[in-house]
């Protein structure tokens, strides 16, 4: 299992095999097809799964907001939120409160429309970049055959959004910030496709399960099978790029509080806002999770062949889980580490540093790849 | 080639990368410095200047401290017969002149630091509040 035979395409298989094991499945289907509408049945089953998904995104969002804090707080010497639930942990809940009472401003000269649709723009490519990411064995929405190509695409929706958003306010910061997150998001995510077609190259498909499964074992014995030991530099390019396509810390500029109230966001307030804040940080876990897929193997994990089978989903998505979360810490304590960069200095990465190693990068190993060394 | 010079191993992120790691870690003498205040209060300096206190069998009234008090907090007024001082906390900038002014050493100031209040009227201390007696203590 977890040398490369999957069990389940997908998590709508697994539900119908458990609805199977507990003895149920047969008589549900018998009633929707006596009724005529066996495809109702179907849709509930995705209906459920995408409802457990949507909960279990928001629920790490809520969490992850409440581990900035904490993180923030370690690394100064500090407490972080400890007054609600024990260590704090209830904080993300009395936030949430808190924005839902706020009151809906929107200015007055605003462009009502755009400004409204802005928020939505941008928190539903946020989740709709989980349909292809495999949580764990057989736990994934859907297995497209262009599951990254879908993942990059979908991503690049953002920039329209954060330009929507700085518009419609119809203030210069929120202008100013805009235009800052769409240079940024543009100028990064060419590395970042860059150095993802490069593993592309090792596998031969965009699927991410296919991608996982081409990391399961290990080299010698001892190095587990994982991309980021062929793709160094692209493992460090891709990170590099998707911190800075998130618009986290050292690359903050549609924020930069410093200099731009709140960047693109200045104007929102209460539901909207926390709309906003919570697309950030489905992003985080989204280009965590790609991360882990891309470079750092996935759900797979070698030395543990001896699982039994009923166990691999479950003990798959906490190895995915780890992982990713690993990959958000290092966010964070990057975060927490380092200043903002100028802004000619992120554009000189850019376009400079970033783009040209992407290429070489992608280059040497086509050509390795052709002459057969791997 | 102004780029050859340039720290292309980015050594100075590692370091700070490695001093964030150790304080999340608790790696060496790192405590957490701030005190999560309404439930655990701060240890006090034993010369920390918080609210006044008078002692009642040593205090004369005799007014030094109130010429003395460079905000003209202080107020000699008429307390069971006898002349004491009255301060207003609000105007008071707590430097402790009037303490170290005093000729009988009566006036002395406590760690109590809690001294918000709903109304301008309340933070005027009268000799009622202020008093203390030292040799019912003893």
């Amino acid at each position: 299992m977890w040398t490369g035979d999957i069990m389940f395409a997908n998590t709508y298989e697994l539900i119908v095999y458990i609805l199977n094991y507990i003895g149920i499945y047969n008589s549900i289907n018998d009633l929707f097809k006596m009724l005529g509408i066996e495809y109702v049945l179907r849709i509930i089953i995705v209906l459920v799964e995408i409802g457990v998904l949507f909960v279990f995104i928001l629920l790490t969002v809520m969490f992850l907001t409440w581990m900035e804090r904490k993180v923030v707080a370690m690394v100064q010497a500090r407490y972080g939120p400890m007054v609600t639930g024990p260590r704090g942990l209830l904080q993300p809940v009395m936030d949430g409160v808190k924005l839902i009472g706020k009151e809906d401003l929107i200015p007055a000269k605003a462009d009502r429309w755009v400004f409204t649709l802005a928020p939505f723009l941008i928190f539903i490519p946020a989740l709709l970049v989980f349909i292809p990411l495999p949580f764990g064995e057989s736990l994934i929405i859907s297995d497209l055959k262009v599951g990254l190509l879908y993942i990059i695409a979908i991503s690049a929706i953002s920039p329209i959004a954060i330009l929507m958003a700085g518009w419609a306010s119809n203030n210069k910061y929120s202008l100013m910030g805009a235009i800052r997150a769409v240079a940024q998001d543009i100028s990064y995510t060419i590395p970042l496709a860059l150095s993802a077609i490069a593993v592309v190259l090792f596998t031969g498909s965009l699927s991410t399960v296919d991608i996982v499964t081409a990391q399961s074992g290990t080299w010698f014995g001892f190095i587990p099978k994982w991309f980021i030991f062929l793709q160094p530099l692209g493992f460090i390019l891709f990170l590099i790029a998707s911190i800075a396509e998130m618009g986290r810390i050292p690359f903050d500029f549609q924020e930069s509080e410093s200099e731009l109230v709140a960047g693109f966001f200045t104007e929102y307030s209460g539901m909207k806002f926390a709309m906003f804040f919570l697309a950030e940080y489905a992003h985080l876990f989204s280009v965590s999770a790609i991360v882990v897929t891309l470079f750092l193997g996935g759900w797979s994990v070698p030395f543990l062949n001896f699982i039994p089978a009923a166990l691999v989903p479950l003990i798959s998505l906490g190895v995915f889980l780890v992982k990713t979360y690993a990959i958000i810490f290092f966010a964070m304590w990057l975060r927490d580490t380092v200043p903002r960069m100028r802004i000619d200095q992120l554009l000189n990465l850019g376009w400079k540093i970033m783009i040209p190693l992407a290429l070489i990068n992608l280059l040497v190993t086509a050509f390795l790849l052709t002459a057969g060394v791997f | 080639m102004a780029w050859i010079s340039k720290n292309w191993t980015m050594s100075g992120i590692i370091k700070g990368l490695i001093v964030t790691l150790k304080h999340v870690l608790r790696i060496g003498d790192r405590p957490t410095v701030t005190v999560q205040y309404p439930y655990e209060k701060m240890k006090l300096q034993p010369r920390f200047r918080g609210l006044h206190a008078v002692d009642e069998n040593a205090c004369i009234g005799c007014g030094i401290c109130e010429v003395n008090c460079p905000n003209g907090t202080i107020q000699i007024v008429k307390h069971n017969t006898k002349w004491y001082p009255q301060v207003n906390i609000g105007m008071c900038l707590f430097c402790g002149i009037c303490v170290d002014v005093c000729p009988m050493n009566a006036m002395k100031m406590t760690g109590n630091y809690e001294l918000a209040d709903y109304s301008r009227e309340s933070l005027i201390y009268g000799p009622d509040r202020l008093l203390f007696n030292k040799e019912v203590k003893q």
